[in-house]
């Protein structure tokens, strides 16, 4: 029964993102033109800098078009799993629906965790336009994916990256605005996992660092999967990796933000824009 | 550093009292006497750093989820609705929240519909309603799970007059009279205090000045009214609303 209203909730909140979505058809189809743009500037942009030394260097195969566009693409699940769970949280603030929800059965992980579905849905889908994009016009080729294997190191990503998000909103519940933790981690992870070149390439130091965050393992799974079309037992280093970000993050991230909860409510600022 | 910085605004203290169930119970006081603070404890909003508060023999700390089962919380002025959905699709999300399934939960709006007379209404979009049904949409949320207690604050601040007296009766009427659900309200409306509650908490700086019927507070103070009696408990320069 508990396991049943959660997932009615979750559908709820769903089902309430997308009739609000609904009101803004014109957005998405704006978003799919935008996205060829995108895919075409790293088309012309990968023909400019290409050179067979550069193809050679890329670890998982292909070309730097191939490799750019599944770096820019997915990196957008860690940057949606940072603004997520902060803009649920400000938006329920600002449109004073917080107050109302947080007296109701509904804890405020679930109201969190229903209220991110809707934008990795978004994200998925805003990707496969990418990817779609780069597959019809750009030459963009998918024939020896490993699907099931790039579904599972999307799944493992988005684990790791939600820990990361939740922990950064403990901050926003706390503080209201700005929020450091944010910016310094999708800084890093822009810099330092691999988006727009490998990490080969890094200094050995800052290599060592990179390893230290989730979208670095993310982004190799990922691009070995579509790109080489690895089997399991080269995409596994990569999965188990970014579960054991999960499964550190994760708790970690729940007791920071049922903690920063606490002090809100004892504060009374729990509702405060 | 607010949030981690020591606490230092003591907002209520020593504050005790029970309502029976069935009961409706006016909080009056000028404002920042602590009556909204009260309300937000009571609805789980507010942690209190000492003391103990139950609703329907739930703590409100420690057994939060089971005080949020008992209590409708609803608060004039700050409704929170999203809209862009309709009545009835805002209603079912937050009927879905309080752990209603599909049918019961389309079930109870209607019927509440009926009650609060918004079968007209429910299927717009809650950015076209005015004032008055946006507040009836406000109870009807805080109604939805049947709740045994009621808390409201200034349930009637933004209403004009003939409407807040349909409010005040359907209050009195259907919520709490054939209802029988427990009324908690916060108001600086001394009529709607005498007219709905049989009796009264007056709050000052967070701690109970008084705490009985309208009657006995004119009695205990002399005075010919609920008015002059505040008057008398309070001093003469309360800024509680005399509009009676």
């Amino acid at each position: 029964m508990n396991m049943h209203i959660t997932f009615e909730k979750l559908w709820a909140f769903f089902r309430r993102d997308l009739a609000i979505a609904r009101g803004y058809r014109s957005a998405f189809i704006l978003e799919v033109c935008e996205a060829l743009f995108g895919v075409a500037t790293f088309y012309y942009l990968s023909r400019f800098v290409e050179s067979p030394q550069l193809s050679s260097a890329l670890p998982q195969g292909g070309n730097y078009f191939a490799f750019a566009l599944i770096g820019f693409a997915f990196f957008d699940y860690l940057g949606v799993a940072f603004n997520a769970f902060d803009s649920s949280l400000e938006e329920a603030r600002q449109n004073r629906t917080l107050e109302a929800l947080l007296v109701t059965q509904t804890s405020l992980p679930v109201m969190l965790l229903g209220s991110v579905i809707y934008p990795f849905v978004l994200t998925s889908l805003r990707t496969v336009v990418y990817l779609g994009w780069g597959v019809l016009l750009f030459g963009f080729s998918v024939r020896s994916a490993n699907w099931i294997g790039a579904i599972l190191i999307l799944l493992a990503s988005i684990l790791a990256f939600a820990g990361l998000g939740i922990f950064s909103t403990s901050y926003t519940l706390l503080f209201k605005r700005g929020n450091p933790a944010k910016w310094i981690l999708l800084g890093l992870s822009g810099f330092l996992g691999g988006t727009m070149y490998p990490v080969s390439i890094l200094p050995k130091y800052l290599q060592d660092v990179a390893r230290l965050i989730p979208i670095t393992y993310s982004l190799e799974g990922m691009r070995s999967a579509l790109l080489a079309g690895a089997p399991f037992r080269l995409l596994w280093p990569s999965i188990i990796a970014l579960l054991i970000f999960a499964a550190v993050l994760l708790p970690v991230s729940f007791l920071t933000f049922a903690w920063a909860l606490r002090r809100t409510k004892i504060t009374g600022t729990l509702t405060h824009i | 550093m607010q949030p981690v910085a020591r606490l230092t605004l003591r907002a209520l203290a020593g504050v005790s009292f029970s309502v029976e169930p069935g009961e409706a119970v006016a909080l009056i006081g000028e404002n920042g006497a602590g009556k909204s603070t009260l309300l937000r404890v009571l609805a789980t909003l507010i942690l209190p750093s000492r003391g103990q508060a139950e609703i329907s023999g739930c703590d409100v700390v420690s057994d939060g989820a089971g005080a949020r089962k008992q209590l409708g919380y609803y608060t004039s002025g700050n409704e929170g609705f999203y809209g862009r959905l309709t009545g009835r699709e805002n209603l079912r999300l937050f009927a879905t929240m309080n752990n209603l399934m599909r049918r019961e939960a389309l079930r109870r709006i209607d019927e509440l519909a009926e009650l609060l007379g918004m079968d007209e209404i429910l299927d717009r979009q809650s950015r076209t309603y005015s004032t008055g049904m946006l507040q009836r949409l406000g109870l009807a949320r805080s109604l939805l799970h049947a709740p045994a207690v009621l808390l409201l604050d200034e349930p009637t601040r933004s209403l004009d007059p003939v409407a807040a007296a349909e409010f005040r009766r359907f209050l009195k009427g259907d919520i709490v009279g054939r209802l029988g659900t427990t009324l908690l309200f916060a108001s600086h409306t001394l009529g709607e205090v005498e007219e709905m509650a049989s009796r009264v908490v007056l709050l000052a700086e967070g701690r109970i000045l008084a705490f009985d019927t309208p009657r006995n507070l004119c009695a205990q103070t002399g005075a010919a009214h609920l008015q002059g009696a505040l008057e008398r408990l309070t001093g003469p320069h309360s800024s509680t609303e005399r509009n009676r």
